[in-house]
C-alpha cells in the first residue's frame, strides 16, 4: 500500500491545556510570594530574588553585586563556607546564586521531602551571611582572574562592549562581572553594607514551583525567613540617550578565526503595549531559525552556523539587537545582507509570513510550562516588568489580534536603519578593509574594554 | 522514589527493523519524537571525518516530499522546537510538539529516512559544507581552548582509531566532502534497521504505533555493514603536548582511557569525579582553588562511549602560576586517593546527589524520552532508570579506589595551553 506522502497530515484533534493558576500572598515580614502548586512529580523549586543586581553597584565599584551573590553561600549561620555546601549535597539539593542587571537570583531545586531543610538553609543564606575576610579575598581574586579571562572569549567581549556602547552612560553601562580597577579596590565591608542595605524583605520576593501545600508553604516561610528589618531603596531610572545617527565601531582580536558582529539601538521597555506585536516583528525577521536573516545569511549564503535578532529587555530599558559570527572574509557582505533584510522588513511583511508566527507563538504555549524552573521563570517575568497578574491568561489572545498594521508599525517604530550601531569583533587586516569598502563613516577603534584606541 | 523511575511503555520492532518505544505521560499536552541512528563519528574513516555530523545538517534540508527549508518551517509553525546532535557512536534527531501534530513529526522523519536522497543536490551539500565550516570555527576554531578536545582525542587514541578524530571533523576534510560520499554514507546506515525510534508524552499506544507503521513500514531494510575496527594499541607512556592559543590564563588537561559507557566501573568513575570536584569539597577543589589557590577552577569528569571510556582532569591556573604546580598537587591528590581510598562521608555525598539527580531528569519529556531512547538502543531495556541507578547504590568505598588505582595509574595524555607569548 502506498502512503500518500505529498502533503503534511492534519493536526489530531485540539489541544486541551489548562494553565497552571499561581497565588500570591505576603509572609510575616513583607516579603511577597508567588506560588504555583504542582504535583506531578516530588519536585520542589526556590527562587529568591533580591532587587540589588549589578545597576545597583556604587558608582566605582561595578562587579560588586557579583561578588556578594559569590560570597553570600561562602558560609552562613554556624556554618562555616565547606560545611554549608556539604549540607546542601547531602540532600541532593542544587543551589545556585546568580547575578544580571537587575537583580541577585538565589536559586535552589530539591526533592520535595528534601524542601523543608533546603528552605532552612536557603534562609541562613539570605539572612546571616558569615562574608568571613578570608573568603572574600579568594573570590575577589577569583573575580579578578575571570575578568581577565573574558578578554579572549569573542563573543563576550562582543556582547559587553555592545550593551556598554547602546546603554553608555547609565546604571546598565558596565558589565556584570564589573571593571578589574573598580574590584581590586573592594573591601569586605563594601560586601556587607552592599548585603546589609539590600537584602530586606520589602526589597526581595520570592517565588515557588512544586508539590506543597499552601498553608504549609506559608507555614515554614514564616518560620524560616523571619528577617523583618525594611530598608528605604531607591534608584533613580536615568534617561538613555539616543543615538541619531548610524555609527561603526572596530574591536581588534589578532587572528580570530571568524567576527562576532552586533547591530542594533535602543528601544522601548518591555510593558509597553506593543510588546507583541515587536515580537512577531523580530520573530519574522530574526527571531526563529526559519527567520528572513537565518534562512539568507546562513541557509543561502552560508556565511555563518546561525544568525539571530531579538528585542533584548533589562527592568529599566529596552534594545533592539542582531547578533551573529560570520567568517571573517564574509564581513563586509554579511554586514549588506543584514542591511538589505532591514531594508526589506520595511517593504513588506507577508500575511503568510504574519500567520506563520503567530502560529509559533500561539502554539507553543502549553509547552512553556512543562518544568518547575520554566514555571519559576514565567512568573519572576511577571514581576520583574511589572506585568498584569493576567498576562499568561491573555497572552494567547493578545498574539493572536495583532493586526498587520500594527506589525508594519512596530517595524517603522522600532527597527530603525538611521540609529543602527554597528561593533564588529575580528581581525583587523582582514576586516578593516572590507568596512571601508561599505561605510563611508568613521569606523570607531576601541580596546577590549570599550576605550577608544587613538593611532 | 522508584515507583517514578519505574516507567511503562511499549515496544515493538516493524517488519523492516525499526524498534518503536511507545512511552505514555499525560501530565502536560506534549509529544516527543526521538530517533537514533546508530552512527556516528567513529563509523568513519581517516581523511574523511565529520559525514556523521554533516548529515545533522543534510537532514534539515528537505526530502522527496519537505522542501529545503520546510522541515524547520513546519514543526515551527506546529509550536514545536526541534534539533539534532551528533556524538562518536550514535546521531539523534528530535521534536517535541504540540501532542495532536505527532503526525506531522512522524511524516518528516519517516520521509527523510525513506526519501532522503530524491531530494539531495551539489547545491544544498555546498551551502552545508560553509555552513559546518562556520560552526567549526564558531565552536572550535575561534573559542579560548577550543582546540583542546581534538588535540586529547587524536594523542590518546591511534591514528586508525575510531575516536581519534573530532565529531565534527578535520577543516580539510569538510572542506572536500563529496556528494557521491554523502549520498554512499547514508545509504548504509540511515535505515530503519540501524535506527531506534521513540515516541513520549501525551499520546494513545495504538494511534501511535498506527501512525508509525503507516509512515516508516515501506521504507526497506538496509544491507548489513561490518563492524567498526578497533586497534588493540593503547598508550603505552605518557604523551605531552604544549599548544599556544589566543588565552590569558593556561590551563592544563589529563586524560586516561577508562571504562566504556555502562560498564561498571563507568559509575565508578563518576562518583570519583564527583569526589574530586563536584562542589566546594571535592578533594582537588578543595585544595587548588580552596586552599592553595594555585587555580581559577578545576573540574574532572567520566566520558564514556560505545567503544571505551576517558577520564579527564582539566584546571586552569590562576595568573603567574605555573602549570606544573598544579601538576604536582593533582598528582598528591590522586595518590592520596589511590592508596588511602576516600571516606564515608564523600561517597554518601555523591550518592545522595547522583540518586536526586535521576528524579530532576524527569521533569523534561524531551530528554527524558532521549535516555529511553540511549537505554533502548545500548541496553535493550528502555525501563532501566532503576538499574541504572542501582550501578551507582551498589558502589562501595573499595571501589572507588579500586578504581582510582586501576585506570589512574595508566598512561595518560597531558596537555598544555598556554598564552601565545609565554610558554
Amino acid at each position: 500500500m502506498k502512503v500518500e506522502r505529498s502533503n503534511p497530515p492534519q493536526n489530531n484533534g485540539e489541544i486541551k491545556f489548562h494553565l497552571p493558576k499561581f497565588k500570591r500572598f505576603k509572609l510575616n515580614n513583607g516579603m511577597d510570594v508567588l506560588f504555583l502548586q504542582k504535583n506531578h512529580l516530588p519536585i520542589v523549586k526556590i527562587s529568591l530574588q533580591v532587587n540589588c543586581g549589578s545597576k545597583f553597584d556604587p558608582k566605582g565599584k561595578s562587579g560588586l553585586a557579583f561578588l556578594t551573590s559569590h560570597l553570600i553561600s561562602e558560609g552562613a549561620g554556624e556554618y562555616n563556607s565547606l560545611q554549608l555546601d556539604e549540607e546542601i549535597e547531602l540532600l541532593g539539593t542544587l543551589f545556585d546564586p546568580s547575578t544580571d542587571n537587575d537583580i541577585i537570583n538565589l536559586s535552589m531545586i530539591t526533592l520535595s521531602d528534601k524542601f523543608e531543610r533546603s528552605l532552612e538553609l536557603l534562609a541562613l543564606i539570605y539572612q546571616s551571611p558569615l562574608f568571613s575576610e578570608e573568603d572574600f579575598q579568594r573570590e575577589k581574586q577569583k573575580l579578578l582572574s575571570k575578568i581577565i579571562q573574558n578578554k579572549n572569549e569573542p563573543s563576550y567581549v562582543a556582547s559587553s562592549n555592545f550593551d556598554k556602547i547602546i546603554l553608555g552612560n547609565s546604571f546598565y553601562e558596565n558589565s556584570v562581572l564589573g571593571k578589574t580597577e573598580d574590584v581590586k579596590t573592594f573591601t569586605n565591608n563594601d560586601v556587607i553594607n552592599f548585603h546589609k542595605k539590600y537584602f530586606v524583605p520589602n526589597n526581595s520576593q520570592l517565588i515557588v514551583v512544586g508539590n506543597l501545600e499552601k498553608d504549609n508553604l506559608k507555614f515554614l516561610l514564616n518560620k524560616y525567613l523571619y528577617l523583618d528589618t525594611l530598608n528605604d531603596i531607591e534608584l533613580v531610572t536615568p534617561t538613555f540617550s539616543v543615538n541619531h545617527s548610524p555609527k561603526f565601531y572596530f574591536i581588534h582580536q589578532e587572528n580570530a578565526a571568524q567576527s562576532e558582529i552586533r547591530v542594533g539601538h535602543l528601544s522601548n521597555r518591555r510593558n509597553e503595549t506593543d510588546y507583541f506585536s515587536k515580537t512577531l516583528a523580530n520573530s519574522i525577521l530574526g527571531g526563529q531559525f526559519s527567520s528572513r536573516l537565518n534562512l539568507n545569511l546562513r541557509e543561502a549564503k552560508g556565511f555563518t552556523y546561525g544568525i539571530h535578532s531579538a528585542f533584548v529587555y533589562y527592568k529599566d530599558v529596552g534594545y533592539f539587537e542582531i547578533s551573529t559570527s560570520v567568517n571573517g572574509k564574509d564581513t563586509g557582505e554579511s554586514i549588506l545582507e543584514i542591511q538589505k533584510e532591514i531594508a526589506g522588513l520595511k517593504i513588506e511583511v507577508t500575511e503568510e509570513e504574519i500567520n506563520f508566527t503567530k502560529s509559533y507563538f500561539t502554539k507553543r504555549f502549553p509547552s512553556m510550562f512543562e518544568t518547575n524552573s520554566q514555571i519559576a521563570h514565567n512568573l519572576s517575568t511577571l514581576i520583574r516588568y511589572s506585568l498584569s497578574e493576567n498576562y499568561f491568561d491573555n497572552y494567547i489572545e493578545r498574539i493572536s489580534n495583532c493586526t498587520k498594521s500594527e506589525i508594519e508599525k512596530s517595524i517603522a517604530e522600532h527597527i530603525k536603519a538611521d540609529e543602527m550601531i554597528y561593533l564588529i569583533v575580528g581581525d583587523r587586516e582582514i576586516v578593516m578593509p572590507q568596512l571601508k569598502k561599505i561605510t563611508d563613516l568613521e569606523i570607531i577603534e576601541l580596546d577590549v574594554d570599550g576605550k577608544i584606541v587613538n593611532f | 522514589m522508584n515507583d517514578i523511575l519505574n516507567i511503562k511503555y511499549e515496544k515493538h520492532i516493524l517488519d523492516n527493523g525499526l524498534e518503536v518505544v511507545l512511552y505514555q505521560d499525560k501530565s502536560i499536552p506534549l509529544v516527543s519524537v526521538n530517533l537514533w541512528y546508530k552512527v556516528g563519528s567513529a563509523n568513519e574513516l581517516d581523511g574523511k571525518t565529520g559525514f556523521a555530523h554533516l548529515f545533522e545538517h543534510m537532514m534539515f534540508q528537505g526530502s522527496k516530499n519537505v522542501a529545503k527549508e520546510k522541515h524547520f518551517k513546519f514543526i515551527e509553525e506546529a509550536g514545536g522546537n526541534l534539533n539534532g546532535s551528533t556524538s562518536l557512536d550514535r546521531t539523534n534527531y528530535y521534536e517535541t510538539l504540540p501532542a495532536n501534530s505527532l503526525g506531522l513529526a512522524l511524516w518528516l522523519e519517516s520521509d527523510r529516512m525513506g526519501f532522503l536522497l530524491e531530494a539531495l543536490t551539489q547545491e544544498k551539500l555546498d551551502n552545508q559544507k560553509d555552513v559546518v565550516m562556520n560552526e567549526r570555527r564558531q565552536r572550535y576554531d575561534n573559542q579560548p581552548y577550543g582546540l583542546s578536545w581534538e588535540i586529547i582525542f587524536s594523542n590518546l587514541f591511534p591514528k586508525d582509531h575510531p575516536y581519534h578524530w573530532p565529531t565534527i571533523g578535520w577543516m580539510k576534510d569538510i572542506e572536500k566532502f563529496e556528494l557521491n560520499d554523502v549520498i554512499d554514507f547514508f545509504k548504509k546506515y540511515y535505515s530503519p534497521n540501524n535506527a531506534s525510534l521513540v515516541i513520549g508524552g501525551d499520546i494513545e499506544y495504538s494511534l501511535a504505533l498506527d501512525l508509525t507503521k503507516k509512515y516508516f513500514n515501506e521504507i526497506p531494510k538496509g544491507k548489513p555493514f561490518a563492524d567498526i575496527f578497533v586497534p588493540s594499541e593503547k598508550l603505552t607512556k605518557v604523551k605531552k603536548i604544549i599548544h599556544k592559543d589566543n588565552v590569558q590564563l593556561s590551563k592544563i588537561y589529563f586524560a586516561w582511557e577508562a571504562a566504556k559507557l555502562y560498564d561498571i566501573d563507568d559509575a565508578t568513575l563518576d562518583v570519583l569525579s564527583d569526589i574530586l570536584t563536584g562542589s566546594k569539597n571535592g578533594r582537588l577543589f578543595k585544595s587548588l582553588v580552596f586552599e592553595k589557590q594555585i587555580a581559577q577552577d578545576i573540574s574532572s569528569f567520566q566520558y564514556s562511549a560505545n567503544i571505551t571510556g576517558m577520564f579527564i582532569i582539566v584546571a586552569t591556573a590562576k595568573p603567574g602560576v605555573d602549570l606544573n604546580e598544579l601538576k604536582s598537587e593533582i598528582e598528591n591528590v590522586l595518590n592520596e586517593i589511590i592508596e588511602n581510598g576516600v571516606t564515608e562521608k564523600e561517597f554518601k555525598r555523591s550518592i545522595n546527589t547522583v540518586k536526586a539527580s535521576f528524579i530532576y531528569s524527569l521533569q523534561n519529556l524531551n530528554s527524558m524520552v532521549n535516555q529511553i531512547n540511549n537505554y533502548n538502543t545500548n541496553l535493550g531495556e528502555p525501563n532501566s532508570f532503576i538499574s541504572d541507578l542501582e550501578r551507582f547504590q551498589k558502589l562501595n568505598l573499595n571501589s572507588i579506589k579500586d578504581a582510582a588505582k586501576k585506570y589512574l595509574n595508566n598512561s595518560y595524555v597531558e596537555l598544555h595551553i598556554v598564552p601565545k607569548e609565554a610558554q
